[in-house]
C-alpha cells in the first residue's frame, strides 16, 4: 500500500495565514512534500492567531490556529527582503511541481519571482495563486480578508433574516472555500501537466468561490433572504428545545416524513391540517409556530435519536463544544490527535475523505524554521553556505 | 477551460455530488449524469451546469469512465460496489450523509449545516441560529468529492490502479468550521450569536455600517497602517474628529474600553453615511482600508470586476478560477 495520493509531488508553499495554507494543508496530508517558506522578519499571521497552548502568546510555535492549518508540512525561513534570499528561493523554485502564494498585489513581481521567472527556473512549473478578487480585472490590486469576499460575492446581502440589514457572521467563509477551490485548481492543473507536459498559473479569488458555492441563489434570484426556509421542503427550520440554547434543525423532503415528524411529536391533528408540502410552504410561520410549541419541552437529544429513528432528518444544532465532542465525527478520525513539541497532544481535522489504497496521514505543524538544515542542503547548499547565509540573516 | 481535457467521469447524483460532477464538466471533462434526484429548475440549472444526461445502463458507462461519483446521500445503488470494483482503473468516490462505518442517517443540507457548529454563531442572540445562504452543505461536501476525485487520478498515474475513496458530508461541513471548536478545546469558551459584532477579547466592532446608498463592510482592527489611511482621507474631508489624534501603534482594539469603541465608531458611521458605496470603495481601493460595498446578490453577475473575469454566463457562475497561460493578465 502506498501512502498518500500525492507522494512524490513537491510544493513550494510562500503563503500564509488561511487562504492558501489550508490548500497546501489538503496537499501535504495526503503525502506531497510542502515547504512552507516563512521569515522571522514578517512572521505568518496565523502564528500570532489565537487560540496559544499554555495562553503563551509570545511563543511564535504556541497557536493551535497555525498548528490547526499547517499540519505536515515543513518550515524554512528565508528573507525575500534580501537578494540572495531570493536566489534560495528560486533553488525551491527548481526543485517544487507546485509554488503556492497569496501574497498582495505584485508581491511575487517585485521580488523577482514573475510568472516568466518562474517557468525560466522550473520549465512545466505551476504557479498558484489565490487572492480576495483574482489577479486580473478592475480589483486586482485590491487588498481586503475574507469578509470582502462575502461582500461583493452577495453573501451578506442574502445572509440573515427576511428584512434585516446583511448579516456577517464571524467568520470568514471566504477562507474556507477558497482554499478549497486552490487545492482544486492545482489538481487539475497538474493533470494537465501529466498529460501535456505544459505549466500553468491558476488564479482563484475568493469572491469567485463565494459566488460558486452559491449557485443555487444565482439561479433563483430571490428578492428576499432565504434565511432558513427551503423553496420545495417545509417544514424546514430550526427550532427550540428544552434549556438554554438547546435547538433542532428538522426538515422534511416529503409527506412521509411529515407523518413521521407528526408522530413523534404526538400531532397527528397537523397533519391532517397541513398535509402536503404546498399547504405546509402556505402555513409558513404557523407551521413553524406550532412546532415550536411542541418542540421547546422536548430534550434536544432524545428528540434527535427520535426523528433520526423515524426517517425524519433531523440534527441539534452543535456549538464548539458539541463539535469537538461529536461521538461519528471523533469515531470517523475526523480529528486525529498529533504530539506537536511545543503545543503538546492536540486534535487536528483531518481530510473528509479516506482511500482505500492510498491513505493520508496527519502530521504536526512545523515549528518556525525546523527544516531548514534539511530543506536548504537538499537544494544544493552546503553546510557552510547555510551557516552563513543564516548568520547574516538571509535565512530567518 | 481544458485542464481535464479527456477524462471521463459518470455521476450517480443526490445532492451531495451534483456541483461535484458540474466542477468537473466545468474543467473540461466529458461528465455523464446517470442519475440524478429530484431538483428545481433552478438548482438543476446552477448544480447540473456542463453534465450531460444519459438513461444508458451503467455498465456501459462504467466502460472507459475514469471515475465514479456515487452519491448516497439516501441510498446505494444494489451492487454498485462489486460492478465499479469490476473497473481495475476506476476511481470510485463514494459519498455519504454521515462517515462510511458510523452507521446510516437521513439528512438534509440543513441538518449537516446544524451539525457543523457553524450555525450556532450565525444571526443574532435573539432569534434562532441560522444558516449561511444557499446550500453550503452540500457545496462544501461537492467540492471536497471532486478533490478526492482529482487525488484519486493522480494515485492512479502512481500505482496504475483505481481505487474506492469514501468522502463524508457530515465531516465536510464540519471542517468548514476552523474556529469554534479549537476554541473550546484549548480555552473553553464557546461562540454565540453576536449579530453583527465581531468580538475578540473584551470587546466588539462593528462589521456591517450603513453608508448613503447600501451597506459596506469594514472594522476598526490593530492595521495602524490601515486606520491611518482611513483618517487621511477623513482629515482630508473635514470628517476625523478625535480620530485624527490618536496613535493607532500604541492600541490593541482587543484591550481598548467598548465606549471608546463606541465613540470611534460613530465618527466613522457619521463619515461613512455621507458618501456612497462607489465613492467608498473607490477610496478602499486606492488607499488600502479593507472596507468593500455590500452588493446586492443581483448586482454581482453584472459588476466590473466579475464582468472583466467573464466569470458568469447566461447569468450563472461559469468558469471556477483563471487560468492564465502567458502570465496574470
Amino acid at each position: 500500500m502506498t501512502t498518500g495520493a500525492l507522494t512524490g509531488l513537491k510544493v513550494a508553499d510562500f503563503s500564509w495565514v488561511g487562504a492558501g495554507p489550508r490548500s497546501t494543508k489538503d496537499l501535504a496530508d495526503n503525502g506531497a512534500t510542502v515547504v512552507k517558506i516563512e521569515s522571522r522578519r514578517r512572521l505568518d499571521l496565523g502564528r500570532r492567531s489565537p487560540p496559544f497552548a499554555g495562553g503563551d502568546r509570545r511563543n511564535h510555535d504556541a497557536s493551535v490556529f497555525f498548528a490547526q492549518t499547517n499540519t505536515s508540512k515543513k518550515s524554512v525561513t528565508i528573507n525575500l527582503g534580501d537578494p540572495r534570499g531570493v536566489e534560495v528561493a528560486k533553488r525551491l523554485v527548481a526543485w517544487s511541481d507546485v509554488v503556492v502564494e497569496n501574497f498582495g498585489p505584485g508581491y511575487m513581481d517585485r521580488i523577482g519571482l514573475d510568472w516568466a521567472t518562474l517557468q525560466q527556473v522550473r520549465p512545466g512549473i505551476i504557479l498558484a495563486s489565490v487572492s480576495v478578487a483574482g489577479r486580473s480585472g478592475p480589483l486586482a490590486g485590491f487588498r481586503g480578508y475574507g469578509n470582502s469576499a462575502a461582500a461583493y460575492s452577495g453573501h451578506c446581502d442574502m445572509t440573515g433574516w427576511p428584512g434585516s440589514d446583511p448579516h456577517m457572521p464571524p467568520f470568514a467563509y471566504g477562507d474556507v472555500v477558497a482554499p478549497m477551490m486552490l487545492t482544486v485548481a492545482i489538481l487539475s492543473a497538474l493533470e494537465q501537466r501529466d498529460r501535456t507536459g505544459e505549466g500553468c498559473h491558476v488564479d482563484v479569488s475568493q469572491i469567485e468561490a463565494m459566488v460558486h458555492v452559491a449557485g443555487d441563489l444565482f439561479a433563483e434570484m430571490p428578492q428576499e433572504k432565504p434565511a432558513n426556509s427551503d423553496p420545495v421542503m417545509a417544514p424546514h427550520g430550526v427550532y427550540p428545545c428544552a434549556g438554554e440554547e438547546a435547538w433542532i434543525a428538522i426538515a422534511c423532503e416529503d409527506d412521509a416524513q411529515w407523518w413521521a415528524l407528526c408522530g413523534v411529536l404526538g400531532a397527528g391533528d397537523l397533519s391532517g391540517r397541513w398535509p402536503d408540502a404546498a399547504a405546509r410552504h402556505t402555513a409558513g410561520e404557523e407551521l413553524d409556530a406550532a412546532l415550536s410549541v411542541l418542540t421547546t419541552a422536548q430534550d434536544r437529544d432524545a428528540l434527535e435519536a427520535s426523528l433520526v429513528a423515524a426517517g425524519v432528518p433531523a440534527g441539534a444544532v452543535l456549538d464548539g463544544k458539541g463539535l469537538s465532542e461529536h461521538p461519528a465525527l471523533n469515531a470517523a478520525g475526523h480529528f486525529v490527535t498529533v504530539d506537536h513539541p511545543v503545543i503538546g497532544a492536540a486534535k487536528m481535522p483531518a481530510p473528509p475523505y479516506t482511500f482505500s489504497a492510498t491513505p493520508g496521514t496527519v502530521g504536526p505543524s512545523p515549528c518556525l524554521g525546523a527544516d531548514n538544515a534539511e530543506v536548504f542542503a537538499e537544494v544544493g547548499l552546503t553546510e557552510t553556505e547555510i551557516a552563513a547565509l543564516t548568520e547574516e540573516g538571509v535565512l530567518a | 477551460m481544458t485542464l481535464l481535457s479527456g477524462s471521463r467521469v459518470v455521476v450517480l447524483a443526490d445532492h451531495l455530488a451534483d456541483f461535484a460532477g458540474s466542477m468537473l464538466a466545468r474543467l473540461g471533462a466529458e461528465v455523464v449524469l446517470a442519475g440524478a434526484s429530484e431538483l428545481t429548475a433552478p438548482r438543476a440549472a446552477a448544480w447540473h451546469k456542463g453534465m450531460t444526461r444519459s438513461a444508458a445502463p451503467l455498465a456501459e458507462l462504467l466502460d472507459g469512465a475514469d471515475v465514479l461519483l456515487d452519491d448516497r446521500r439516501t441510498d446505494a445503488r444494489k451492487g454498485i460496489d462489486a460492478l465499479a470494483a469490476g473497473y481495475s482503473r476506476l476511481v470510485h468516490v463514494v459519498v455519504t450523509g454521515w462517515p462510511e462505518g458510523q452507521g446510516t442517517r437521513p439528512v438534509t443540507d440543513l441538518t449537516l449545516m446544524a451539525q457543523s457548529g457553524l450555525m450556532t454563531v450565525i444571526g443574532t442572540p435573539d432569534r434562532p441560529p441560522l444558516r449561511l445562504p444557499g446550500e453550503q452543505a452540500y457545496a462544501l461536501t461537492a467540492i471536497q468529492t471532486a478533490t478526492a476525485a482529482l487525488m484519486g487520478l493522480r494515485a492512479r498515474r502512481m500505482t496504475g490502479s483505481g481505487q474506492r475513496i469514501a468522502v463524508s458530508a457530515l465531516q465536510s461541513a464540519a471542517l468548514a468550521n476552523y474556529r469554534e471548536a479549537v476554541m473550546y478545546e484549548h480555552t473553553g469558551r464557546i461562540g454565540h450569536r453576536q449579530g453583527n459584532m465581531l468580538v475578540r477579547g473584551k470587546s466588539g466592532v462593528r462589521q456591517i455600517w450603513p453608508c448613503a446608498d447600501g451597506y459596506v463592510t469594514w472594522s476598526i482592527i490593530d492595521n495602524p497602517g490601515m486606520m491611518r489611511a482611513l483618517v487621511r482621507v477623513m482629515q482630508a474631508e473635514d470628517a476625523a474628529g478625535e480620530l485624527a489624534e490618536i496613535d493607532w501603534d500604541a492600541i490593541l482594539v482587543a484591550d481598548t474600553d467598548q465606549a471608546v469603541i463606541e465613540r470611534w465608531q460613530g465618527v466613522v458611521e457619521a463619515f461613512f453615511v455621507r458618501h456612497d458605496r462607489q465613492t467608498l470603495a473607490q477610496w478602499s481601493l486606492e488607499h488600502g482600508w479593507g472596507l468593500s460595498p455590500i452588493m446586492r446578490l443581483s448586482e454581482v453577475p453584472d459588476s466590473p470586476q466579475m464582468q472583466a473575469r467573464g466569470m458568469f454566463e447566461d447569468g450563472l457562475p461559469g468558469p471556477l478560477f483563471a487560468v492564465h497561460p502567458g502570465g496574470a493578465a
